[in-house]
């Protein structure tokens, strides 16, 4: 337990108290601890498969105009072309919506990197060796120049996400074994999980290389220390959590009626702030998340939907709210991680900056679902 | 034969009553093979009915009552054959609607004398047999608007009594002046002659009937019962309202009206097509200031009972032919409009287009009630591949030789129709699921199944209409022949 040394002011004070003492955002009871693990079991399995299809686009489908079977992961045949027609797959469109969403509002060493000399020099190899049997792509290559280097932008993305969720998903699956063996029995322990998680992999170098006629091209060589949490977590969480993107049902696409903010950092659309009600329907991206993690719901929180009023019939909702939750705790452990001193110094100056940090971050929470997951 | 579908619903009625007092469940379970049986039994009178022959058939002709010229006599012909299936189907759908409610069999036992009525009305070829059947739908109804209606049940039932019982006074001095002056010595409506009728006698008697029917149907300004009927009425009776007993308004006007006065019908023709043109553009006009989804359907019913009017003063064998078609079409639309306004209402409280939003959301809203929902008011303003297209053009086609001006100004009604059914479905179904209701109770294919019923049977007559025009047809002709021959008559 750690003395909150000075009282917050902050018009969410409780939260910003709760995140002093090492809590989390989220309320401490049993069925918010059965709910978030279970969700994150199947966000896990959901973003392994993702990850895996993402590393296998930016290591095989890059450069391609057309990578009409990107999402088979190397393997076509008719029974999983049947499969894919009839919908009895994963929407791997999902984690290029992220991706696309990360390349947007950038942020982190990643970002960075794409605008240095560095990237642009070793992309132009890349692009020479791919393209250089290729009559029509070269052509379109020396009439837009930036063309191919900006599809190579994209593939550094689609490898970060990869990259990014491949450690996730095996810190969100390790969290619900041991949540089966009863070491986890409340939300802070989850916090807790999480963030030891997040740290162990903090310095893990994000890179990426790419094989043309068997030669190996780097493209983010080790050399460059891009790293996990400092390049590809905090942008991820600023991207998804945060900022996201408008989609039908939160805003009007209307841009020109200055209905969605030029500005990007008034972009409110992320995962903490999304409204859950629309979900299911057509052209909402979430919808495509929660129909993958159905697939993957232990059988606690199947019961814990199924009491509901509607039981199971508002199944992707009550996922998306659930998934709120666990979002608002994977919050937590990224706000407590990032605190600039111990959460238990003595130094008052310390402390002093620790709550500055947290009522900052506290205050982007204002208008999110924070109150409503709370409930 | 015909008398079967009276008595079967009497028995059943006898036999709820009968039951012991606490059973929930069995009346509606009696009342349903009862009804279901009549249906059954329409169905194989309408396989055994000759659509050429424009005689009654299966006629059944027992003396009652020699002194007072009153005969137990009925029959059917391609008039009321349509509306005997269409009657036996909406009570089949308005019991398997009802949800659990208090004093089941009082209920149960009402709509079964509802249904023998309505049914009675439709066979009688006696005109004080009719008077009688149309009496005895009078009390069922008021009694399940009174019983199990809304908060002010009390109100709109009185007022329905009044209402009709006014109407009843009128359709019945009319039915004594036509006997009497006639000279006929029975009220047989197989030879009754009122040709011999000075002009302005006739005219005096279709007034009367006009306004006998035309507070049943309701015409404006007859009409402001019918709000408050349906608003009040639990969702099975305003089935049984809009789609089967305000049809006893314009199946009067066509069998006593058109048929038993042709000369003063042909001299009043343009102002009923006037008045027509104000009941359609009346109703649309008032659907659209309204906030509660039931009165908006009423208003709407309003207005396309007034398509039957134009088309009845037409009187041209095409007209004539889409007034029926226009009952049959009107007849499912409405009852499919109300069954889904009541499934809203019980799922959400609330029928108030101001509290309404979203319910077409896919996980908490009923996405599928909500596409019924297009689905019926797309009918009802008569979007092609309905039966509301064909029946609508049928009337519109048919009445434009005669009354080119009201005509149109009616085929503006239509394009109300859609602006007030495209504000409901907007309000109501889409843009965000409302605050208010966003912890919905599950819809359960039992809540739409009756909904998908009527929605197959009004795509499938649209794509389809002879199956409808041809048991009627012959008839319909034979009715404006007859007026045609009047006309001629006359100069």
């Amino acid at each position: 337990m750690v003395t909150i040394a000075k009282p917050s002011n902050h018009p969410l004070a409780e939260y910003v108290e709760r995140l002093q003492r090492g809590e989390a955002l989220l309320r401490d009871t049993p069925e918010n601890v059965i709910e978030v693990v279970e969700i994150l079991k199947s966000y896990g399995v959901v973003i392994d498969a993702y990850s895996h299809n993402l590393i296998y686009i930016a290591e095989n489908q890059f450069l391609e105009l057309f990578p009409f079977f990107k999402y088979f992961n190397g393997e076509v045949n008719l029974s999983k072309l049947m499969r894919y027609m009839w919908h009895d797959r994963i929407n791997f469109e999902y984690a290029e919506y992220c991706m696309r969403t990360m390349l947007w509002h950038g942020g982190g060493g990643l970002d960075a990197y794409l605008d240095t000399p560095e990237f642009i020099k070793r992309a132009k190899a890349v692009i020479q060796a791919k393209v250089k049997n290729n009559f029509f792509i070269n052509g379109v290559n020396q009439l837009f120049p930036d063309f191919l280097t900006e599809q190579l932008r994209v593939s550094v993305y689609y490898s970060g996400l990869g990259q990014f969720w491949r450690v996730m998903a095996d810190i969100f699956l390790s969290l619900y074994d041991r949540y089966e063996q009863g070491e986890i029995k409340s939300v802070p322990q989850i916090v807790d999980h999480i963030k030891a998680g997040l740290v162990e992999n903090a310095s893990k170098p994000i890179t990426y290389a790419v094989k043309i006629d068997k030669k190996v091209y780097e493209i983010i060589p080790a050399s460059e220390n891009l790293t996990f949490l400092a390049d590809t977590a905090i942008p991820y969480v600023e991207a998804i959590f945060f900022r996201g993107t408008p989609f039908q049902g939160t805003v009007s696409y209307n841009a020109q009626q200055y209905q969605i903010s030029h500005d990007q950092g008034k972009f409110e659309y992320g995962a903490l702030y999304a409204d859950p009600l629309p979900i299911g329907g057509a052209g909402i991206p979430p919808t495509l998340l929660m129909q993958d993690m159905r697939h993957y719901l232990p059988d606690d929180l199947h019961e814990i939907y199924r009491r509901s009023r509607r039981g199971e019939d508002d199944l992707r909702v009550q996922i998306c709210e659930t998934f709120q939750k666990s979002m608002f705790c994977v919050t937590s452990a990224a706000i407590l991680g990032l605190l600039p001193y111990p959460l238990d110094t003595q130094d008052a100056n310390q402390q002093e900056q620790n709550l500055v940090h947290l009522e900052k971050w506290v205050t982007r929470l204002q208008t999110s679902r924070l109150l409503d997951v709370n409930k | 034969m015909l008398s079967v579908l009276i008595l079967l619903p009497l028995i059943g009625a006898v036999v709820v009553c009968l039951l012991p007092i606490g059973t929930t469940k069995l009346p509606r379970r009696i009342t349903l093979a009862f009804s279901s049986v009549s249906l059954l039994w329409t169905i194989v009178l309408a396989f055994n009915f000759n659509p050429v022959d424009i005689n009654k058939q299966f006629s059944e002709f027992i003396p009652w009552i020699d002194a007072l010229g009153l005969n137990y006599h009925l029959g059917i012909d391609g008039l009321s054959l349509p509306l005997l299936m269409l009657n036996a189907l909406l009570t089949c759908i308005a019991i398997y609607s009802t949800d659990a409610l208090e004093r089941p069999r009082f209920y149960y036992c009402l709509l079964l004398l509802l249904n023998a009525g309505v049914t009675g009305a439709f066979l009688a070829q006696d005109l004080l047999l009719f008077f009688l059947f149309y009496e005895l739908e009078l009390i069922p109804l008021y009694l399940l608007i009174g019983i199990w209606g809304g908060q002010r049940r009390g109100y709109a039932a009185t007022k329905f009594l009044i209402y009709t019982a006014v109407s009843g006074v009128f359709i019945l001095a009319s039915f004594l002046g036509l006997v009497w002056l006639s000279g006929s010595s029975s009220f047989a409506l197989e030879g009754l002659n009122t040709s011999s009728l000075p002009l302005a006698t006739q005219i005096l008697l279709l007034v009367g009937i006009l306004i006998g029917f035309g507070i049943k149907i309701p015409l404006v300004p007859f009409h402001t019962w019918l709000p408050d009927a349906h608003v009040e009425a639990s969702t099975p009776v305003s089935v049984l309202l809009a789609g089967v007993l305000l049809k006893l308004g314009t199946y009067g006007l066509l069998r006593f009206g058109l048929n038993l006065l042709p000369q003063a019908w042909s001299y009043v023709a343009p102002w009923l097509a006037t008045w027509a043109v104000v009941s359609v553009l009346y109703g649309a006009s008032c659907a659209i200031a309204q906030k509660d989804m039931k009165k908006m359907v009423a208003y709407s019913s309003i207005g396309h009972m007034g398509y039957i009017l134009l088309a009845a003063a037409a009187a041209t064998p095409l007209s004539v032919l889409g007034t029926v078609m226009q009952m049959i079409s009107h007849g499912l639309i409405s009852a499919l409009l109300f069954l889904l306004v009541g499934v809203v209402y019980k799922k959400t409280g609330s029928r108030n287009l101001d509290v309404l939003h979203g319910l077409f959301n896919p996980e908490r809203g009923m996405p599928v009630i909500g596409s019924l929902m297009v689905l019926g008011v797309m009918a009802s303003a008569g979007t092609p591949g309905m039966v509301g297209f064909i029946s609508e053009f049928i009337v519109f086609r048919g009445s434009f030789a005669v009354f080119p001006l009201q005509t149109l100004l009616c085929m503006i009604g239509t394009g109300l129709t859609a602006v007030y059914f495209l504000l409901l479905v907007n309000r109501a179904f889409f843009g965000r699921l409302s605050e208010q209701v966003t912890n919905l109770p599950r819809v359960y294919w039992s809540d739409r199944a009756p909904a998908i019923i009527l929605a197959l049977l009004i795509v499938i007559l649209g794509i389809q209409p002879v199956w409808l025009t041809y048991w009627t047809e012959s008839t319909t002709t034979a009715l404006s022949t007859a007026n045609v021959v009047a006309t001629v008559f006359k100069r």
